[in-house]
């Protein structure tokens, strides 16, 4: 257990930069997650964390002590691969084991380090066995053996999931965490899965193309979005983008957004709550007639009720194909000059074709700069 | 696969049988060309010079008799020196044992240092290593020569091992380099961080895995090394050559009579190591094939 320190961390390879200085800064026993596309750099943090590859410039600090250059067996983590990385000749306990082999700890002391980790994975009937024997969970679960048996600082985990099939991915995602829990170990956890993130991290970094978009809590992440870009990469379905005008009318801030009612289009003011809250920006009255880009949740478009909660806006809006997924129905509806995903309850839902009343529930809703996707 | 492929339903028109009456003529005729020369071969071996002489090229012996092989094996006069093939016998197992044993030894770690610790200039150097395995036998002839001498190994056992282990090396580095290119690279990462260094990683975890194509080298390599004619003809002198040129020797230098019999068992006996090895050696080969193929 420990906190973990990266600062300013640079990498270049030959002439292209894939880190553009990397500022994360971790608690003890934080499950940090390193969420992104491919090619945007987390699995080269990742591996500068551990050592596998050298830090062109900037400082990665373990419990305080400065790493750049210490052998990747002397910073104490341990690291779970993709592939999980097993020695194919050797047995499970052997595989386990390998690393204080390494080490040499005296034979009896390892094999109740292996036996004990074992226990706590519940693979002790493997122990024997090939990893050429082994399901692709139970593989995962010795990958996982490998990094746990010898107690060390940071964990680092590498997309350790994405070549598990769905169903053994959650419960091996709620295994994780329970672990997480129970061992109370500081992690890294790199994926490009947007649900893995949002349920194991207690801080999510965003990356793209090697800068950190937003390094905040999946809640915070998945409700004040820093820009467009994390907006659109956390949730499913997406954020809706919709463009608008902001504007007053009879004293009171707002948006012109385009709306499709009755087979036309046309201009409709929604006024944003009387208390424009704080996530809305402080100063929006400084881009009025400026265009925005309004950044909807698809739960936050539902049928209107009798009563509206605060900060709730009602609009007409022509509803397109419908997409049923058992708890919510998906409703494409015409707004904002597009295709725009609302989540309805199945009871609720409207007919194809009809033009229906829509709750818009202004107060969770952000607001972008067009140019540059910065939330205002 | 071909399984499923054979059990697929056949056409039965004329035409289509009298296609494959067709194919399988042919493949006998091949076979039987391919054959002919070892029936030969084996048939005049074990027949005695009167019968050779009496009897047709192509019949069996009437009383086969191992006279041909003890004589070729160690009565049999190559040049002045009667002792027969078995001392030029063991001199290319003096070769062939430790050249195979270094160039598959070096081959594999080049393969393992080429792939899983990458240095600068890698590719380089595995292009020019590439190159070596282009280069024709009679181009090194005369550097090595040289070489040999500057070294004081003319003439002698070791500097055919030597360059055997050099000329060797080109291919060795390339089959192991291929071998080892598609073995994950996530495999030596986590044995750095369990903590194992470079020769702990190949000697605890690549070589276990490498069995399959450590069989593929030292059939190729032994195969190589022990047919060789040409270095073993420029480089060694008198009393170190190679079994292949004490049979070239033996077959062209023999005054009086021609004693085909002698020449024939002398032929077998120095291709009967490559037989064995491809005998005992392929049925490793292909276990380690099996065993790598049952991935989960």
């Amino acid at each position: 257990m420990a906190t973990l320190t990266i600062d300013r961390v640079r990498k270049r390879y030959h002439h292209q930069e894939v880190l553009k200085g990397i500022d994360l800064d971790l608690n003890d026993g934080e499950f940090l997650v390193l969420l992104g596309p491919s090619g945007c750099g987390k699995s080269t943090l990742l591996n500068l964390i551990a050592g596998l590859d050298e830090i062109t410039d900037g400082e990665i600090r373990i419990d305080g002590r400065v790493v750049n250059g210490v052998h990747p067996k002397d910073r104490d983590i341990a690291m779970v691969f993709q592939s999980y990385a097993l020695y194919p000749t050797m047995s499970v306990a052997r595989n386990i084991g390998f690393g204080l082999e390494m080490r040499k700890v005296p034979k009896a002391e390892r094999e109740a380090a292996v036996r004990k980790v074992a226990a706590l994975l519940q693979i002790e009937h493997l122990l024997e066995r090939k990893p050429a024997q082994l399901s692709g969970g139970q593989r995962q679960r010795v990958a996982m053996g490998r990094a746990l048996v010898r107690d060390p600082k940071v964990f680092l985990f590498d997309e350790p999931l994405s070549n598990l099939d769905a169903r053994l991915r959650i419960d091996m995602r709620t295994e994780i965490k329970k672990l997480h829990q129970r061992l109370g170990s500081t992690i890294v956890y790199v994926t490009h899965d947007q649900i893995e993130a949002m349920t194991l991290a207690t801080r999510i970094a965003i990356m793209k193309e090697g800068v950190v978009q937003q390094f905040a809590p999946p809640q915070e992440i998945y409700e004040r979005p820093a820009n467009m870009y994390v907006a659109g990469f956390v949730g499913s379905p997406p954020m809706n983008f919709l463009p608008a005008v902001v504007a007053v009318e009879k004293d009171r801030l707002g948006l012109f957004v385009k709306c499709e009612a009755h087979g036309a289009w046309s201009d409709v003011f929604l006024p944003l709550p009387p208390q424009v809250p704080v996530q809305l920006g402080n100063g929006l009255a400084e881009h009025v007639g400026r265009e925005v880009v309004l950044g909807l949740r698809p739960e936050h478009i539902t049928r209107a009720g009798s009563d509206l909660a605060s900060g709730q806006v009602v609009v007409e809006a022509s509803v397109g194909v419908l997409e049923p997924t058992g708890a919510d129905t998906l409703a494409y509806i015409g707004l904002g000059g597009q295709d725009t995903v609302a989540r309805v309850k199945p009871a609720d839902a409207p007919r194809t074709g009809e033009t229906a009343s829509f709750a818009l529930d202004l107060g969770s809703a952000s607001l972008f700069e067009p140019k540059s996707g910065a939330r205002i | 696969m071909s399984s499923s492929l054979s059990a697929l339903p056949r056409t039965h028109t004329p035409g289509a049988r009298a296609l494959r009456i067709g194919l399988y003529l042919m493949l006998a005729l091949f076979a039987l060309y391919y054959i002919t020369p070892l029936l030969v071969l084996v048939a005049t071996a074990f027949k005695t010079p009167d019968e050779i002489r009496t009897g047709s090229l192509l019949s069996l012996p009437l009383a086969p008799t191992l006279d041909a092989w003890r004589t070729a094996w160690n009565q049999a006069c190559i040049g002045a020196d009667c002792r027969g093939l078995a001392p030029y016998f063991w001199n290319s197992v003096a070769i062939a044992v430790p050249g195979v044993l270094l160039s598959t030894a070096l081959g594999a770690l080049n393969g393992f240092a080429l792939t899983k610790f990458r240095f600068r200039g890698a590719n380089v150097v595995f292009g020019l290593m590439l190159f070596g395995s282009f280069l024709p036998f009679q181009l090194v002839l005369l550097p090595m020569a040289q070489t040999l001498g500057f070294l004081g190994m003319a003439g002698t056992t070791q500097g055919l091992v030597l360059v055997h282990v050099v000329y060797g090396l080109a291919f060795t580095t390339l089959f192991f380099r291929n071998y080892y290119v598609s073995l994950p690279d996530e495999l030596v990462k986590a044995a750095i961080i369990d903590g194992a260094g470079f020769v702990q990683i190949f000697t605890r975890i690549i070589l276990p895995m490498s069995p399959p194509i450590i069989v593929v080298t030292v059939i190729w390599q032994f195969t190589q090394i022990w047919n060789d004619f040409l270095f073993g003809a420029s480089f060694a002198a008198g009393g170190a050559q190679p079994i292949t040129v004490a049979l070239n020797n033996l077959v062209n230098t023999t005054t009086g009579v021609k004693q085909y019999n002698v020449d024939m068992a002398g032929a077998l006996i120095a291709g009967l190591p490559t037989l064995i090895v491809y005998v005992l050696a392929g049925r490793y080969f292909i276990r380690g094939l099996t065993a790598g193929s049952v991935k989960g």
